[in-house]
């Protein structure tokens, strides 16, 4: 059972100043999976990613990691993780080829000069390869720490609001480049606060609000727990009213009962995380 | 090839130096003290002071040479840390790679060396030009050395704790810098008020300067090997635990 789940977290438990950010989570992610982890900023996201990647020790719970206890054998999860942390945490005094030679040589990358040219290309920067990554735009270096991070070829991936702050081209970017490792088997666990980047990448999500877990499951069957079909109208006081239904015919039958003006939408995950929550995910 | 698992982490330090190093004012920044001392200490009211056995130029040298190795290999190492942990988060690249944490300190140690070393021997240099007594000597060299390593280890150290870049400065001010003047850079140890002296005897940077003024190797000079070693092991392990326990 110990080796069924690449990933596998156990009632983590993390407190600062007395205040529990992460609230006893368990989940588990299969081996080639992409599983989404959503929620607002404050929500405890990056704090668990930051304890599966050995930045922060919990005070609770166990982590499995490909069968490695993740507190006992840190060195060996090490080996197999890649990180892409919320921040472009790049040498900024170091070129973007010398960034990728230490990080190459640190995570001993077999054949490094071919696959630095490699990631490179593959992130579209090959040919600013010996400019300071200072003078780089930020979609420039995210796709920069996007390729540091594919570089020793891990088996499992950690993006931490992998496209915050990008705009929609470099984002689409990205989400090829996501996809594509997706394609090639990896196991990625990617924190967004984008309801469109989980629909459009994760097989499953978790939401989270205030350290604790909401709900898990796919997109589909998380918003298929809610309703289909969205039925909204301003009122007067500019309030938003909504009501959710299971089919179309209902949602219409609705709208004409109701002969207000009203817009019909399929349902999300934002109206899942409002229905669990209360509150918007931005 | 683990035994070298601490390259990739002294190159990266190496990079950084070698790029900051050609920005003019960097380094100005870090000679600037120890020359202003060397010019109006040495070269200025020193020209007057005379000591019973050489004159003083060539005592504030090895003085100089000390305090210079024991700011830059401090200074580099402890800002390098603290802004890579706490502001760049570059520090949390090496913290994640599969290198064993004994080598991770082990890098960043190295480099701060190098640092103090450089610096060391800007001085040298200048020893070498003005001071008519001043030699370079086997115990000069292993003082050089042991306090490169020490307060290299000292600064990865005080660069893990702080909790923000003032509070490294802070550090500096209280423990470095009383150490450039009591412990014997500008004036023999002797000369210090007798209640003073036990304090001063605790502090490295003494011993740096005992060792380091030495032809040879005396009972003194052993001791200060012994205390600088002691303060060297303590510090690294000091290190090393903080990193093994650290969570952020």
């Amino acid at each position: 059972m110990k080796n069924f789940y690449m990933i596998e977290v156990k009632n983590l438990v993390k407190t600062y100043g007395g205040k529990r950010v992460v609230d006893g989570i368990s989940f588990w992610v299969k081996k080639g999976e992409v599983f989404g982890l959503i929620g607002p900023n404050g929500a405890g996201k990056t704090t668990i990613i930051k304890i599966l990647t050995t930045l922060v020790k919990p005070d609770e719970g166990e982590v499995f990691i490909n069968g490695s206890n993740l507190f006992k054998e840190p060195q060996e999860i090490k080996k197999i993780i890649g990180v892409v942390p919320q921040e472009n945490n790049l040498d900024r005094d170091l070129t973007v080829y010398e960034n990728l030679l230490i990080y190459g040589m640190l995570h001993k990358v077999r054949d490094l000069k071919r696959k630095i040219e490699e990631v490179l290309n593959l992130v579209e920067l090959w040919d600013r390869r010996n400019s300071l990554t200072s003078t780089l735009s930020g979609g420039m270096q995210r796709r920069l720490v996007i390729a540091r991070a594919f570089l020793p070829d891990p088996p499992i991936l950690f993006l931490d609001e992998p496209t915050v702050g990008l705009d929609p081209q470099i984002r689409k970017f990205i989400w090829e480049l996501i996809r594509r490792s997706k394609a090639k088997g990896k196991t990625i666990i990617l924190t967004t606060h984008y309801i469109e980047e989980a629909e459009n990448l994760c097989e499953r999500v978790g939401i989270i609000h205030k350290g604790k877990l909401m709900a898990i499951g796919t997109p589909l069957e998380l918003k298929e727990g809610l309703g289909r079909f969205v039925v909204e109208h301003i009122n007067g006081d500019g309030k938003l009213i909504q009501w959710i239904f299971k089919t179309e015919e209902e949602a219409y039958k609705l709208v004409q009962e109701k002969r207000i003006p009203v817009s019909i939408r399929r349902v999300n995950l934002e109206d899942v995380f409002i229905n669990l929550t209360g509150k918007r995910i931005e | 090839m683990k035994v070298w698992d601490w390259y990739p982490v002294f190159l990266r330090e190496m990079l950084l130096f070698k790029r900051r190093l050609f920005k003019l004012g960097y380094l100005l920044s870090a000679m600037m003290i120890p020359i202003i001392y060397l010019v109006v200490f040495g070269l200025g009211l020193g020209r007057n002071v005379q000591f019973s056995s050489q004159d003083y130029l060539s005592f504030l040298i090895p003085g100089l040479v000390a305090m210079s190795s024991m700011t830059n290999s401090y200074n580099w190492i402890a800002n390098s840390v603290n802004l890579g942990r706490l502001y760049f988060k570059t520090f949390q690249v090496l913290l994640q790679a599969p290198i064993s944490l004994v080598h991770l300190i082990l890098g960043e140690v190295f480099s701060g060396m190098v640092k103090g070393l450089f610096a060391a021997l800007l001085i040298i240099l200048a020893g070498l030009l003005t001071a008519p007594n001043f030699f370079i000597t086997l115990p000069l060299v292993i003082a050089l050395i042991l306090n490169c390593f020490l307060f290299a280890s000292l600064g990865f150290t005080v660069g893990m704790l702080s909790k923000g870049h003032e509070e490294t400065a802070t550090y500096f001010n209280f423990f470095i810098l009383p150490m450039a003047f009591f412990c014997g850079t500008f004036f023999p140890i002797e000369k210090i008020p007798t209640f003073l002296k036990p304090v001063v005897y605790l502090l490295p940077l003494t011993h740096t300067n005992i060792l380091i003024r030495k032809e040879f190797f005396d009972l003194e000079a052993l001791i200060a090997i012994l205390v600088l070693l002691i303060y060297s092991v303590f510090c690294f392990l000091w290190g090393i635990t903080l990193i093994k326990n650290y969570s952020e």
